[in-house]
């Protein structure tokens, strides 16, 4: 897995690649680059999952755990093209209801601007 | 007057019913003419053959008449599948007739060999007439009929042989009296007028008319078995039923051989000077006896006893007479082994070794009777008297000797007797079994066995939801999945909108509302690992962290969009482990104020199968719009709350739809404490839930044969449906005499109805469920021979103080009848053991 960090209207987004599966775990996690943001005062996240093949429970932890963490300290963690698959794992968690997912990185962006 | 005193006197002592009054005299009469034109050409045939060939040449035409029997089978049994019975019969009668009358002609041409051609013809006379009266018999009669009439037509035979017998005697004025064969010519004449009076009572087309039908199409099409002795006896040996009837007669008719030869020796013995006239007396009384027993005990002994009994009562008395005669062959012994031989033979047995043939299957039945009645007769008497011919080879001297070995192989035939008649009577219940409506199963086993309901369910409620909530979609698309039933045709179902008549993808799967905006993809599928994803999801710590706040503000939340998020929550919900905190949830959801948010706690409740939600699960039976999903998850618990829902059952301040459905789901749960608890209750002696826990036996029944159940609470509560039919068909027969009370009788004989349908389910759990619903099928479909069968099972069945109370209600009475029955078992009812 390779998370690469940009930053628009200061939004910071995450393009994840790859697979994020427990057995893959590296000293650089999700959720510990998300946390590395909040501690130099950044607020909103966008994670992009357009090229991610694979994402296990593990996975879906380190998104929680990153969007509790974002929320905790009155921040916004959303999500933008997820696969179809993980879109439907979210409905049956219910996820789809605590999570902002969109289809498309620009309304995402957008969306921030509307909060 | 005249006629009911006819009538009272028949029904009282012969059980005859009036409607069956006329049939039953005409076969009388039949039998009667027939027999009776015999036993005037029998003297003609002895004092013929013994005043011109003398008694050594006996042995040759007995001989003769043995082997041309098989051809006489042969010609009948092709003739018979031909042309009709009617036309069968009376051209037998016409031949006997025409050969009468041209024997005497030919009486007086001094060739030798006519007494052996005319000894010959007589004996091939009484066997196709006799058997052909049995032919016609068994066409006409159902088992129910015959056990009531043959009694009493049988008589008429034995009424037959004994004035021909006197006839012959008194009108004989010559030492070889030929004249006579005109008066057998007249009676025959009688008896064909008869057959045709028979014949007319009978409309429509009889069963051997069919098969006629269907085996000329056979023999067109080179299918059919040639007709003859060959297939007669095929019929036979291939037959288990068949062959143990053929046993039967023929050592019937050996050991009668032996009993004969007995009798002579004996009575040649003891008796000096006045043989032919102690014979004659002795024939007479005989003949009075067997009369008397015929009428008086055949119908009586059916009713009592069915047929096994009517059938051993000849082995078993001969059989101790034997041991009697063996010694002490004295007259007196000689008389009583001679005399039970014969009247039972003529009565009782007859009776009972006709009616075995009537269940059998017309395609079998005729075959067979011309094969046993006609061969197998004549060929066991030739087999006795070889059986005689080895013993006296011994050389035996002395006649008392020769009385105990011919005894003692006596008893070992009758033993052999005793074992084909067991045999035969066990297998005559089998055939009856045979005659009775395919079994049909309950209409609820056919419903579960042919759908599964929670599938259905679960693909309209996905359609249903496909337009409500793309949430609330995607987790019936999920519980689809994890129950493997996301299949490509589902998925066409499911993915065909109103604008898209052609979808054949997953397209649309997700289009439920403006955020959802995922593409089609075929990367959805029954994948296990999907599966086990969100299981794993929902298990981590975090997630319940996150999700927790969500819970409670869908809980607390008012309006239709709240209902439906407290839906999707309910829903959710069951997908999480049953040891997770957040199901604490659906405690309140269970008892929400939509009907469609219990539903969705109702089945999540169910997949995660904790006990905690029994009792709110069982209050929602009360719940009219989920009483089956909520019937449906308690009974997914299985045999875990059996006792959580017996408490229900027997709490009699529960409310009793509540009651009814816990019952029911006890069935569905199906094991033996389930079981028992449904009888412990059944055995109070509230009766307001009678129905319903009797028909959860049955369905329990239905489904496994090796839960036992309590006969003492079975037969008592049997004995209440029984006494309640009674008391409910005496009212109504008042009420509609009355001709006012429509709707009193109307409620009376819905209650009829009820009892009935207890009274069968409760059968069906003391005797083999099978046959008892058969039976009562038969019943239902109310036609004369179906009834008649199903009874006759019923009769063979159940036991005596059973049967005794429940057959008043099934035989075919007039109301009257059924009114005294039912009042004179109502005071003497028996006791069930």
């Amino acid at each position: 897995m390779e998370i690469h960090a940009r930053e628009k209207d200061n939004i910071i987004i995450f393009d994840i690649e790859g697979e994020i599966r427990r057995s893959d775990v590296s000293d650089v996690t999700l959720h510990q680059l998300v946390k590395d943001q909040l501690d130099v005062g950044k607020r909103n996240f966008l994670l992009n999952f357009k090229n991610v093949e694979f994402i296990d429970s593990f996975g879906v932890g380190e998104i929680l755990a990153s969007y509790i963490s974002t929320h905790n300290l009155g921040g916004k963690l959303k999500i933008a093209k997820i696969s179809k698959k993980l879109y439907l794992v979210f409905q049956v968690t219910m996820l789809t209801k605590v999570l902002e997912i969109f289809d498309e990185e620009e309304v995402a962006l957008n969306s921030f601007l509307g909060d | 007057m005249a006629e009911n005193g006819i009538q009272s006197v028949f029904s009282r002592f012969i059980k005859i019913k009036p409607n069956e009054l006329k049939i039953s005299f005409l076969l009388f009469f039949y039998l009667f003419l027939v027999i009776a034109a015999y036993n005037v050409v029998k003297p003609i045939r002895n004092a013929s053959f013994l005043e011109e060939l003398g008694y050594q040449r006996l042995p040759l035409v007995y001989l003769l008449t043995a082997g041309l029997i098989g051809f006489v089978v042969t010609i009948h049994a092709k003739i018979q599948v031909k042309i009709s019975r009617y036309s069968l019969i009376m051209c037998s009668i016409l031949f006997f007739f025409i050969t009468c009358v041209v024997f005497r002609f030919f009486s007086g041409s001094g060739w030798k060999g006519f007494p052996v051609i005319f000894w010959v013809w007589a004996n091939i006379f009484i066997i196709v007439l006799n058997t052909q009266f049995w032919i016609a018999v068994n066409g006409i009669l159902n088992p129910r009929e015959f056990k009531r009439q043959s009694g009493f037509f049988i008589s008429g035979g034995i009424l037959g042989g004994f004035i021909g017998g006197v006839l012959a005697g008194y009108l004989a004025r010559e030492n070889v009296d030929y004249n006579l064969l005109f008066l057998s010519a007249v009676l025959l004449s009688g008896a064909a007028l008869f057959v045709h009076l028979i014949f007319r009572t009978q409309k429509g087309e009889r069963p051997v008319e069919r098969i006629r039908k269907k085996m000329r199409s056979e023999d067109k099409a080179g299918t059919a078995s040639r007709p003859g002795f060959r297939d007669c006896y095929n019929t036979v040996k291939k037959h288990s039923y068949l062959r143990f009837i053929a046993t039967i007669v023929a050592l019937t008719l050996v050991v009668s051989t032996l009993i004969d030869f007995q009798w002579n020796i004996v009575v040649k013995e003891s008796r000096e000077g006045d043989l032919t006239s102690f014979f004659g007396y002795f024939n007479a009384g005989l003949m009075v006896f067997a009369f008397l027993l015929s009428i008086l005990m055949t119908s009586n002994l059916f009713e009592r006893y069915g047929i096994r009994l009517p059938l051993l009562i000849y082995p078993v008395v001969l059989l101790l007479c034997f041991l009697g005669i063996g010694v002490a062959a004295t007259l007196v012994m000689a008389i009583i082994i001679k005399g039970s031989d014969k009247s039972l033979s003529y009565s009782i047995n007859r009776s009972a070794r006709e009616l075995l043939f009537i269940p059998v299957s017309p395609e079998q039945k005729y075959k067979a009777i011309v094969f046993i009645d006609m061969f197998v007769d004549r060929f066991s008497k030739g087999l006795g008297a070889v059986v005689l011919m080895i013993i006296l080879s011994f050389g035996i001297q002395d006649y008392r000797e020769i009385i105990r070995v011919v005894s003692l192989v006596s008893v070992v035939l009758i033993l052999a007797w005793i074992v084909s008649t067991l045999s035969a009577s066990r297998e005559y219940i089998n055939s009856i079994k045979q005659k009775l409506s395919p079994f049909r199963k309950r209409a609820d086993r056919v419903f579960e066995d042919e759908l599964d309901v929670s599938y259905a369910k679960l693909i309209f409620d996905t359609l249903e939801s496909k337009g409500r909530s793309s949430d609330l979609y995607a987790m019936h698309l999920f519980d689809l999945m994890k129950h493997g039933k996301l299949t490509p045709e589902l998925r066409k179902l499911l993915a065909a909108g109103p604008e898209e008549p052609e979808a054949v993808s997953f397209g649309t799967f997700f289009e439920a509302d403006h955020s959802a905006l995922i593409r089609p993809s075929s990367e959805i599928s029954n994948d296990h690992s999907l599966i086990k994803e969100i299981q794993d999801i929902m298990s981590l710590d975090i997630y319940e962290t996150v999700i927790k706040d969500y819970l409670e503000k869908a809980l607390s939340g008012k309006g239709p969009k709240a209902e439906m998020e407290r839906m999707i929550v309910a829903k959710g919900i069951g997908f999480l482990a049953p040891d997770s905190p957040l199901v604490a949830v659906l405690d309140e959801l269970l008892l929400d104020d939509s009907a469609e948010v219990r539903k969705y706690a109702i089945e999540s409740a169910s997949k995660l199968g904790k006990r905690g939600h029994v009792p709110a699960l069982i209050q929602s039976l009360n719940d009219f719009p989920n009483q089956r999903d909520a019937s449906a998850a308690l009974e997914s618990y299985g045999t875990r709350i059996t006792g959580i829902l017996a408490d229900y059952l027997f709490d009699s301040e529960e409310n009793i739809g509540l009651r009814r459905a816990v019952a029911s789901i006890l069935a569905n749960i199906g094991n033996q404490e389930a079981a028992d608890f449904i009888l412990w209750e059944l055995d109070t002696d509230k009766r307001e839930m009678d129905k319903e826990l009797i028909d959860a036996l049955d369905r329990m029944r239905a489904e496994k044969q090796t839960i036992k159940y309590s006969d003492r609470i079975l037969k008592k509560k049997l004995r209440e449906e029984i006494m309640g039919y009674y008391r409910d068909y005496i009212s109504f027969a008042e009420a509609e005499s009355k001709g006012t009370e429509t709707e009193l009788c109307r409620t009376l004989s819905l209650g009829m109805s009820k009892s009935m349908m207890n009274i069968f389910k409760l059968l069906g759990l003391i005797y083999p469920r099978e046959d008892i619903v058969k039976a009562y099928q038969d019943i239902q479909t109310g036609t004369k021979d179906s009834i008649a069968y199903a009874v006759e099972l019923l009769d063979n069945t159940l036991e005596k103080e059973i049967r005794n109370a429940v057959l008043p209600i099934l035989e075919e009475l007039s109301q009257e009848d059924r009114v005294k029955a039912c009042k004179a078992l109502q005071k003497d009812f028996p006791e069930f053991e």
